[in-house]
């Protein structure tokens, strides 16, 4: 809406709103459908293997040479008509933006990759991705630090440190996962390289980067800066488990089973952490209605009460978390239905992972009944999104620890 | 008119025409009756279970029911479950049917109350919310006006300007105007379709609910083992506790199966080469591997397992006798294989062509190799405890020493209990063998009178025996030739066997464990999973948002708009919304002035 209303707009915000937001855009979205026709359509089609190499070579940067054109043809055909197609654009255009310039650290990483000869499978600890898994850390809970710090001092710049670190963090986790894309088919010649959802470490910093931007993005559109104090205490918890996932040695890269060598892997596994994401998400904005309801309730003149965002507005985010996740999990299980239904022969089969993915469903199934239909706000709700996050957990990590499977990729072994 | 049951049936025992007035008030009562039904017993039936207590209430019992299933594994063996219950709680668990839950009459009975549920509830709510979306009041209660939350007045001086530049502020919206007396009404609205969303959602879930139904009651599942070369037509599956099995309407033959293996020795994939017959006419071949299965007239098959299809085993038996005969043993895997000069019969279970172990001790880098070639069987016999044996092909070589041939044996018959046992003798070289035997025969009889006598009657026969067995000159590894047969020394003579069985040689033949399914569901289950995304993006992407406008003519000319909104999603997004909307309306309006 600020789009028609701004007489001048600087290049930046340029670039992100109106039309050229709209013609980016479509310019990505012909690109990623150049590949996906790539994979389609192309002289040898699909190649597990070496999906990334066919990417980068004469004959990907045709396809998505082309897949851009024909997307920005389209662009310039719907541009005439409305401001809704604009706003759709708006909402997408950073996101590429984003992926872009991971892919550029990505590539800037490689120039620090140590000679063929100074890493073997065996002896992983010199790849470079570890220093950068180790920067993400490092700012991610320097950021967790900042956002506790900001509710006590919430007028000074530690709050944008929060943000800035946040963002730093975020970038170094999603570059460090494709830079480990690349290293693994520095091992072994080549022959185990594969995307980097494989194991639990792999995901557990997918998921750290996906709580973040999630998180960042409602900051940002909502002013809720206050609830960062809570979110990355959660990233916080999650990266002192992988440093002892690393400790033990589950960081290694390892070949893949066959059951995983499927391009189903690749879309399958991220979109369940975005559900994921987004309940952590739901489950902080649950513990800060919770903390603040206290601090109201025994008449607290805390100076935190500032800070934070209001009682509804927290009720609120809770439910925009849910509402990007819920459909992003229904979505992440109906593709593993699907991707069941090509490797195992059925397309449920009860498995405690594809259970316990249903109950955590059911869940938040519930929490959304009972908001709208029972008109449920409040105390109970922020209780049942901070359980349901409990639940979620289980399903993640304590599934693959407890119940054997199907999934049993993710085990500890 | 002259059924045996019903209202014709009394007619006919009365055997008197039915006047007109006694149909009509039958036909009559019959819709009473239907109606008094419906609204008495069915409609409140529908109402209770259509309700959300009882949908949460079976929701819960689905998740509560999900959780048991998954803590307590599913379709494992009966005798570890007894083993790790005790019959009192083995037997509580089986008659719920706890071991195979997802199958029982109990839990099948939920799904279906909750078909039922959304059955009922999607009833009762459709035709609501499809009059609410069609039926659109242009008009707003004063009243309620007062409680909502997002509103604002403005003045203008031209009443059409005023009206166009709402509409052009509100691009897409669809307008309603409304007169009541001298006031009009403009009523825009935005997402209407939300409730479809609800309506979606819920059909979906019906949706695949059947389509599990059909996939249940008209699919199958079920395992076939096909040896390389061998050919099957019938699929094996689970029933509750017991195995059942189903004739396909085709045989599956392998041509082929094949093992890639990464450099770690982890397989890379596995892959067969099947041909479909019918009536002993060829159809199709084609290669399947794991996440690539083959489809033939709705059957899908899928790379499921693989394993030993009966591989030609020859075994060396080496007589713990006078004689120390070495004898050649053929056999399959899978068949007995029975000794000519004893009562001793091997039961061979499984061979493997390679065995990639972890050589490193534990918290050192990892170091893989293979141990070669070895077969598994168990050894019976009079008077033998019988105990599992895996036999390997070559000697142990540790840090670049031969210490031997050796043999992993499980007393428990479990291959978790395996233990090694060290034979001392490389069993691959015949020479040592005979050279044990030489050593044996020459070792004097009579006990000798000291220690030191002895060791040097042993050493002299062990030099006579090596003259015997190598005349060309002594072999290289001499020294570690020493311990080997110290060691055989040792452990031989105390074996309850009659012979040494070590693999000599192989000719190995695969089966591959193939999964036959048929889902004439599945289609229907996609179908109704495309419908839940949509109607959940419908859902939770769409808001249907309300304005209302009263135009408001004052005696000069001017006109006041009252407008007033409400959106029933995502209240903060609309606040904004609103709140730019005002600031829209009077640019719009000054826009159109400066024209
Ligand atoms: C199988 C599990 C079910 C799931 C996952 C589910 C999911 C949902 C979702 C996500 C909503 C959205 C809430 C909203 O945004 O308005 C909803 C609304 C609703 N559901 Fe269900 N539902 C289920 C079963 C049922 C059943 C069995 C009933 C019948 C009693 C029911 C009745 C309703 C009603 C009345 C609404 C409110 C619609 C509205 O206010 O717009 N649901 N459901």
């Amino acid at each position: 809406m600020t789009a028609i209303t701004a007489d001048k707009v600087s290049f930046t915000s340029s670039m992100y709103t109106g039309r050229i937001a709209h013609i980016r855009n479509w310019a990505y979205l012909g690109l990623l459908a150049g590949l996906a026709a790539m994979a389609m359509f192309a002289g040898d089609g699909y190649v597990e293997d070496n999906f990334v190499f066919q990417m980068f070579s004469l004959e990907g940067v045709k396809w998505m040479a082309g897949g851009t054109v024909v997307g920005m043809g389209y662009a310039f055909t719907t541009s005439a008509s409305k401001f809704r197609a604009f706003r759709f654009s708006e909402i997408l255009v950073p996101w590429f933006d984003g992926a872009v310039l991971m892919v550029a650290l990505m590539g800037l990483y490689t120039l620090f990759e140590p000679s063929e000869a100074m890493i073997t499978y065996e002896d992983q600890s010199n790849l470079f991705s570890g220093n950068v898994v180790m920067t993400m850390n490092v700012a991610m809970l320097f950021s967790a630090l900042c956002y506790i710090a900001y509710l006590f001092a919430p007028d000074s710049f530690i709050g944008k440190l929060g943000t800035a670190t946040a963002w730093i963090g975020v970038y170094a986790g999603g570059s460090a996962l494709l830079l480990r894309w690349y290293e693994s088919y520095l091992l072994m010649g080549g022959d185990i390289g594969h995307a980097p959802v494989s194991n639990l470490y792999e995901v557990f910093i997918l998921l750290f980067c996906v709580i973040c931007v999630i998180y960042l993005t409602l900051e940002s559109r909502h002013n809720a800066r206050g609830l960062g104090a809570f979110v990355m205490p959660i990233v916080a918890a999650g990266i002192f488990f992988a440093i002892w996932l690393e400790s033990i040695g589950q960081s290694d890269i390892k070949p893949l089973v066959p059951a995983l060598q499927s391009y189903w892997m690749k879309i399958h596994v991220p979109l369940n952490f975005v559900g994921y994401g987004s309940f952590a998400v739901a489950c902080a904005a649950g513990m800060a209605w919770l903390f603040r309801n206290r601090l109201e309730e025994s008449g607290s003149q805390s100076r935190l009460l500032a800070v934070f965002p209001s009682l509804k507005q927290l009720d609120n985010l809770a439910y925009k978390a849910v509402a990007i996740g819920f459909p992003a999990f229904t979505l992440a299980t109906i593709l593993g239905a699907a991707w069941a239904a090509e490797a195992w022969g059925g397309y449920w089969s009860w498995d405690p992972k594809e259970t316990w993915a249903l109950i955590v469903w059911l869940v938040y199934g519930a929490y959304l009944h009972a908001r709208f239909s029972h008109g449920l706000q409040g105390k109970t709700l922020a209780w049942w999104a901070v359980l349901g996050f409990l639940v979620t957990i289980f399903c993640f990590v304590g599934v693959n620890m407890y119940l054997s499977g199907l999934h049993s990729y993710g085990q500890l072994t | 008119m002259q059924g045996k049951h019903g209202f014709g049936g009394e007619y006919a025992r009365l055997k008197k025409p039915p006047s007109f007035f006694n149909v009509i008030f039958n036909l009559m009562w019959l819709c009473y009756a239907t109606m008094s039904f419906y609204h008495h017993t069915l409609k409140p039936i529908l109402n209770r279970v259509g309700s959300m207590p009882v949908a949460i209430l079976l929701l819960v019992l689905l998740a509560v029911a999900s959780v048991i299933g998954t803590v307590l594994k599913q379709n494992q063996d009966q005798v570890d479950y007894l083993h790790q219950f005790g019959p009192t709680w083995y037997w509580t668990f089986r008659s719920l049917g706890l071991f195979d839950m997802y199958h029982t009459w109990w839990f099948m009975t939920i799904l279906g109350l909750l078909m039922f549920s959304l059955a009922a509830c999607l009833l009762r709510n459709t035709p609501r919310f499809l009059q609410e979306m069609k039926q659109r009041k242009g008009t707003m209660n004063e009243n309620a006006r007062k409680h909502i939350e997002h509103k604002f007045d403005l003045s203008f001086d031209d009443k059409e300007k005023a009206i166009s530049s709402i509409k052009t502020s509100l691009p897409d919206w669809k307008w309603m105007e409304t007169k009541v007396g001298n006031v009009l009404w403009l009523r825009g609205d935005k997402g209407r379709f939300h409730k479809w969303g609800y309506i979606t959602v819920h059909t979906a879930m019906l949706v695949i609910l059947i389509g599990g139904w059909l996939s249940v009651q008209f699919g199958f599942r079920g395992n076939m083992a096909v040896p390389e070369g061998g050919k099957e037509s019938e699929i094996s599956f689970l029933k509750g506790t017991s195995t059942d099995y189903l004739k396909m309407p085709f045989e599956v033959r392998c041509d082929d199966f094949e093992i890639n293996f990464f450099s770690t020795g982890a397989p890379s994939e596995f892959r067969s080469t099947l041909t479909i017959l019918e009536d002993g006419k060829e159809m199709m071949t084609s290669d399947i591997i794991v996440n690539e299965p083959l489809y033939y007239k709705g059957v899908r098959i899928y790379q499921a397992s693989f394993g030993d299809g009966g591989s030609e085993i020859t075994l060396k038996l080496h007589r713990l006798n006078k004689t120390g005969n070495v004898d050649v043993g053929h056999a399959r895997i899978y068949t007995v294989f029975k000794d000519p000069y004893s009562d001793v019969t091997l039961e061979l279970k499984d061979f493997r062509p390679y065995n990639i172990e972890n050589m490193a001790a534990a918290g050192e880098p990892k170091d893989f190799k293979d141990m070669g070639p070895s077969v598994d069987f168990v050894i019976r016999g009079k008077g033998l405890k019988p105990v599992l044996v895996r036999s390997f092909m070559e000697p142990f070589i540790a840090n670049d020493q031969n210490q031997g041939s050796y043999l992993m044996i499980s007393k428990t018959g479990d291959a978790r209990d395996f233990e090694t046992f060290l034979l001392g003798l490389d069993f691959s070289e015949p020479k040592e063998w005979e050279l044990f035997q030489a050593f044996i025969r020459k070792i004097p009889a009579k006990a000798a009178a000291s220690q030191e006598e002895a060791q040097q009657a042993n050493l002299n026969a062990f030099r006579a025996a090596l003259d015997e067995v190598y005349p060309d000159g002594r072999p290289d590894d001499l020294p570690m030739l020493g311990n080997r047969i110290i060691q055989s020394l040792k452990v031989l003579p105390d074996m309850p066997w009659p012979f040494v069985p070590v693999l000599e040689d192989y000719d190995q033949t695969y089966y591959t464990g193939l999964q036959l399914a048929k889902d004439p569901g599945m289609d229907v289950v996609w179908i109704g999973s495309g419908l839940l995304v949509g109607g959940l993006c419908i859902m939770f992407y769409v808001a249907h948002r309300k304005v209302w406008v009263k135009v408001l003519e004052e005696e000069n000319g001017q006109v006041t708009l009252e407008v007033t909104g409400i959106s029933n999603r995502n209240p903060i997004a609309f606040e904004q919304e609103f709140d730019d909307l005002e600031k829209q309306i009077k640019t719009a309006y000054e826009q159109g002035v400066k024209v």
